[in-house]
């Protein structure tokens, strides 16, 4: 049985110890009426939602998965209460716009508590979270008109969201989409085309779903500069806000999938249906951008939450297994053997798994607070940060979130891999989050194209020299300015041959974003184990910067050494040599 | 001739030399190349032929189980009987009892590409052949002329009974008894789990190898020892020995993984009382080859798939200017994180294999060979046992992940069969010995308790290697990382055994780094005799001609990866020495409660 429970200790510690949020929100208009026990009362009222409502629904809902009949898509059972939850307690407006009945709350704590969701359930939160992805993409770029129509609806989880991008022959490359959309006397469109991949399509949760679908007009200019965004509801709206015509966008099948069984991911078909084009025409990629940033950070989140329910399962399991005795004499001589937490390799696996949630967590409120300075504090500096932070978090995290997954599941021995103890669903569930959003691959590409070399590595060295390293302790100075030299070498090595090759980004772009991502964990570590207090909760946490510090953060080494090399042992050979 | 049997080939023919190696062990003609090849070619056609159709579907409708009997998916037990129609199980078995007598190492090809093909099916037979080493090895010849002849004509099949709910990684703990008859038969009873291929319909019989205690046996694993229970008895009637379930897993679901319930059964001890574990260990280390060689044959499969696949799918183009302008988009393999997936792979899986054979090589010598040849030989099986089970279970799994990734989200959808090769290839981490048990085996027991001759020897190959490579300039480079890297791995286990003599948790902490850092430097050394010989080859001094384009752009591609390999996934090795130096005091500081969960 996967249970759950929201790490609150940690949460609060990084809220209020590292963050200092109720100084840092005090200085921001809209924050400044959010006190630290309203903070406190929303986290462990969303923990409760987590645990007691959403977890037990997890692992019966993955056994049953969803299933579709007539173009009707069945969910889970629970899940229609377990969605209520979510919506009725106002969970996904939690950040929204509050003119139009969100609840303006800050990104940094949206960034905790969809960990929780997705921890508890990752399958049912994906209606959710594609649904407050759908409001912030409308709240960015839709008319005044368009907003009022969607976002309280979207905002309650009256109605649902989707992206609707993937067709069959084109994933990444969306360029290449075939999906028409002709324009019509009335300012509508008709929408006609084949979509894949579409997470929460159509479902039994909410009475309309709202796709957001990027086509082409017929006279669009070829590839990603010809695509334009459209809102096409499953039901149109009605003038006084109900639900009228059924639109001709309907699901023509699901997926059986390796994981996230819950989530009903749907092929659409459209056969003229009517669409609402949102912005401008030909700006679609852009607009829908906005709503990746978001997704991407959250999908990263997905990751971070795999982590944490894989570790409370594993150290469950450490705990009451026995199996051998300590090397150092036997520790409960009463029973047949010791609990497996007293040989050093299980402690290496759980401790691996905490250092990276940990410092994952940390990392992602870093994100969430300058996307947050961004947006309410009119910072600059901190939009540049996040766009930086996006594909880092999204990547970083979701690889991590899988490695510690499985490394949790091999805690369980051959019980890892029995369906029963949940610890292979955690596993299957984690793995798509290295896909989608786009690939992992995709975001270090990113990360090193856009966000790198496009300004000469001026915002990520800008972020690593902000990092003080008087301000932690003296034991971390060492490692943390050779981690970060690194870093800096990696960097120019790019920015120097980046000219006369160049195909080199792309081929260490990976290792390139493993190596900031771990560096990074490294600041997170060293800044966590200097204010940590001196109680069994602070003592935990300096052991496992320790930990990281020595066994985690080397690999910086290797990746080094791997991004200094040119792209000829990638691309110097012929196709046909593979 | 497959993509894969043409790697094949290349790793036991040109690195290896099968052919020069068993004329020497066993004499000119034992067993010649055409042979091999022809023995290959069978091999494959059967395993394309009856197990790759039904690799999917036996996934999907999986075993059944209804009153204590299992039903295998469909086509399961058709294949099998063609299995045992085309005499594949003797191949490497005792020709006194029905077996071809060839050398254990032939048996690698076949167990190769039924992996391959079907990792879940594979599990009926490859259990077979652990039953078989250890009735060679330790039956009586009455057990032997009792049971061998039908395991090695494959009218029945084995089982391993080790683990008990509370027993697995610590077999010591078994409860299972063995009370001995008038008649010398014992009468096994209790509940064995997770036993593979513990029932099913493919066989006419099932001899389970059981361990239990006899009443007055020793505590832990000095009180074990070692039964053969049979489904039917040999007079035909039915032995008390029944299935009571099976489990639902993450993978392998073609595999009935049973839970098994001894009542008095009718076992024959094997050996002698409370040597089991001992004599249990000859065939474990038979089955822990196997099963790397079975991760590094499904990050194979998922390799093939790939490749096909990143040379179809069109997304995006090339960097430098279109490749295939009448497309709407270039083929992925024209982008370089694809390549750097794929080449990935290829170093893992490459390595791996001539890794595997490298080992059934040594294997050979240790079983066949006579003097110090054999003792080097036992020796270095002993170092690289634990090696080839741990790295490339571990370093298989990353490899079909990666082959995942390369399908994009087409990889996670069960449609094109990529999710189904990472759900099988995670049991390998698993079972037969889990990665820290391998890594203490490998630290604890063939280097630090034996002054490790094993990892002496393996050094000192490695050294010879080296000087080689430095005498070829193109590859000099590879010879010096080879050879500092030998040099570092043995101070490595000098300072371990150092600090294990104050410290025995620093066994326990720096095992399954240890394993990791030498694992690469034995796939670094493999991809040595790779470069090697595959810049032999196009220079015209080495096995392969190069004389055909298609010959040279294969040998050309073994070299770009060996580059690739050298360059960006051997500086990995740096962090395990850092884990291995940072030692105990890291892991066994905090209390056990800091743990949680809270």
């Amino acid at each position: 049985m996967l249970e759950y429970q929201a790490p609150e200790r940690d949460i609060e510690f990084l809220l209020f110890d590292l963050f200092k949020v109720q100084e840092s929100w005090a200085d921001i208009p809209d924050f400044a009426e959010i006190s630290e026990e309203l903070t406190r009362a929303v986290v462990s009222e969303a923990a409760k939602l987590a645990s007691e409502v959403m977890a037990p629904l997890n692992q019966a809902g993955d056994q049953s998965g969803c299933t579709w009949e007539d173009g009707a898509v069945t969910t889970p059972e629970g899940f229609k209460g377990g969605f209520e939850a979510l919506a009725g307690g106002g969970w996904l407006g939690l950040a929204g716009n509050p003119l139009y009945e969100g609840q303006g709350m800050p990104k940094m704590l949206a960034c905790l508590l969809e960990e929780m969701f997705w921890a508890a359930n990752t399958s049912l939160f994906l209606y959710g979270s594609l649904t407050t992805g759908a409001s912030i993409c409308i709240d960015s770029h839709g008319s005044e008109e368009q907003k009022a129509t969607y976002l309280p609806k979207l905002y309650s989880g009256q109605w649902t969201g989707a992206m609707d991008l993937t067709e069959p022959h084109s994933g990444t490359d969306l360029g290449i989409m075939r999906t028409k959309a002709v324009p019509q006397a009335d300012g509508t469109y008709r929408i006609t085309g084949t979509k894949i991949f579409i997470t929460s399509g159509e479902h039994d949760l909410a009475e309309n779903i709202v796709h957001l679908v990027l086509a082409k007009l017929p006279d669009a200019p070829a590839g990603s500069k010809g695509i334009s965004l459209f809102i096409v509801p499953k039901f149109l709206p009605t003038e006084d806000g109900g639900i009228g015509e059924r639109n001709s966008v309907a699901s023509g099948s699901i997926e059986h999938k390796m994981g996230i069984r819950g989530s009903a991911t749907n092929v659409m078909n459209y056969d003229e249906a009517v669409g609402f084009i949102i912005g401008e025409p030909n700006q679609g990629l852009a607009n829908m951008f906005t709503m990746m940033n978001y997704e991407r950070l959250s999908v990263g989140l997905q990751g971070l939450g795999s982590g944490e329910l894989a570790y409370q399962q594993a150290a469950r399991y450490a705990r009451d297994r026995l199996q051998g005795r300590s090397v150092s004499g036997p520790q409960n001589p009463d029973a047949a053997a010791d609990s497996i937490l007293v040989h050093p390799d299980v402690r290496r696996m759980l401790l691996t798994v905490r250092a990276l949630t940990e410092a994952g967590r940390a990392f992602a409120l870093f994100a969430g607070q300058q996307l947050d300075r961004a947006k309410y504090a009119d910072d600059a500096e901190a939009a540049k940060l996040s766009e930086l932070l996006t594909p880092i978090a999204k990547a970083f995290l979701t690889d991590r979130g899988f490695e510690t997954s499985v490394m949790a599941q091999q805690v369980f021995g051959g019980h890892g891999f029995i369906q029963e103890w949940g610890a292979e669903q955690i596993v299957r569930d984690a793995r798509i989050g290295q896909i989608y959003e786009g690939t992992n691959g995709i975001q270090a590409l990113d990360l090193v194209g856009r966000k790198v070399l496009r300004d000469g590595g001026a915002t990520l060295k800008a972020l690593l020299a902000g990092f003080d390293l008087n301000t932690v302790d003296a034991d971390y100075r060492e490692a943390l300015a050779a981690a970060f030299a690194r870093v800096e070498n990696a960097t120019d090595h790019l920015i120097r041959e980046a000219n006369a090759d160049p195909e080199l980004p792309g081929a260490v772009s990976t290792d390139y974003l493993d190596l900031v991502g771990y560096t990074l964990y490294g600041w997170f570590w060293a800044q966590m184990a200097t204010i940590a207090p001196d109680d069994e909760f602070g003592i935990a946490k300096r052991e496992c910067a320790a930990f990281y510090f020595a066994r985690l953060l080397p690999k910086t080494l290797g990746l080094e050494a791997s991004v200094l090399s040119s792209s000829n042992c990638v691309m110097g050979l012929a196709e046909e040599a593979f | 001739m497959t993509a894969s049997t043409r790697d094949l080939r290349f790793a036991i023919h040109d690195v290896l030399d099968y052919e020069g190696h068993y004329g020497a062990l066993f004499g000119e003609g034992t067993a010649s190349r055409e042979l091999i090849d022809a023995i290959t070619d069978e091999a494959a056609r059967f395993c394309e032929g009856e197990l790759a159709p039904v690799n999917q579907s036996g996934d999907e409708i999986g075993c059944t189980y209804s009153d204590g009997a299992v039903t295998t998916p469909p086509g399961f037990k058709e294949a099998y009987a063609k299995y045992v129609e085309g005499g594949w199980a003797g191949l490497s078995g005792d020709s006194n009892y029905g077996g071809q007598g060839l050398p254990d190492s032939i048996s690698l090809i076949m167990e190769n590409l039924m992996c391959g093909a079907n990792a879940a099916w594979t599990m009926y037979p490859g259990l077979s052949r652990g039953v078989v080493e250890a009735l060679e090895h330790h039956g009586s010849d009455e057990q032997k002329g009792q049971f061998l002849p039908k395991l090695l004509s494959g009218e029945w099949t084995g089982t391993m009974c080790l683990t008990e709910p509370h027993a697995g990684s610590d077999v010591g703990l078994a409860r299972t008894r063995a009370e001995v008859r008038a008649d010398g038969t014992y009468a096994i009873s209790g509940t064995k789990i997770f036993i593979s291929a513990g029932e099913h319909d493919m066989s006419e019989n099932i001899i389970h190898l059981v361990l239990a205690r006899t009443p007055d046996a020793p505590a832990g694993t000095k009180g074990i020892s070692m039964f053969v229970v049979p489904k039917f008895n040999l007079d035909g009637s039915r032995n008390a020995v029944n299935c009571g379930g099976i489990e639902e897993k993450m993978g392998i679901h073609g595999s009935a993984t049973c839970v098994l319930h001894f009542e008095e059964a009718r076992g024959y001890l094997v050996g002698q009382e409370n040597q089991g574990m001992r004599n249990m260990f000859t065939m474990m280390n038979a089955a822990r080859l196997v099963v790397g060689l079975q991760a590094n044959c499904q990050a194979e499969a998922a390799l093939q798939r790939a490749l096909e696949y990143a040379h179809d799918r069109l997304q995006m183009r090339s960097l430098s200017g279109p490749v295939a302008p009448e497309k709407e988009a270039d083929p992925i393999i024209v982008h370089p994180d694809v390549r750097r997936l794929l080449l990935t792979q290829r170093a893992i899986v490459d390595g791996g294999r001539v890794l595997v054979y490298f080992a059934g090589q040594i294997g050979d010598t240790a079983a066949a060979g006579e003097g110090q040849a054999k003792q080097d030989a036992q020796h270095l099986m002993d170092f690289l046992t634990p090696i080839v089970k741990g790295l490339l279970t571990e370093l298989g799994f990353e490899s079909v992940n990666h082959a995942l990734q390369v399908f994009g989200g087409h990889g996670y959808i069960r449609e094109n069969g990529m999710e189904q090769l990472v759900r099988d290839t995670r049991i390998t981490l698993v079972y037969e010995g889990t990665t820290a048990i391998q890594g203490l085996d490998l630290l604890g027991r063939k280097i630090l308790q034996t002054q490790g001759p094993g990892l002496n020897l393996f050094v000192g190959l490695t050294k010879e290697l080296a000087a080689e490579l430095e005498s070829e300039a193109s590859l000099a480079g590879y010879g010096r990382t080879l050879s500092a890297m030998a040099d570092e791995c043995g101070e490595l286990a000098m300072n371990l055994a150092g600090k294990a003599m104050e410290d025995l948790d620093e066994v326990g902490a720096g095992a399954v780094d240890f394993l990791f850092y030498s694992g690469y430097l034995t796939l670094a050394y493999c991809w040595g005799r790779i470069a090697l010989t595959a810049a032999r080859g196009l220079d015209g001094s080495g096995p392969e001609s190069g004389g055909s384009a298609e010959d040279a752009d294969f040998l050309a591609g073994k070299l770009a990866a060996a580059r690739f390999f050298f360059t960006r996934l051997l500086p990995r090795a740096a962090a395990h020495k850092a884990a291995i130096e940072a030692g105990a005091p890291t892991l066994m500081e905090a209390t056990a409660e800091s743990f949680g969960p809270w």
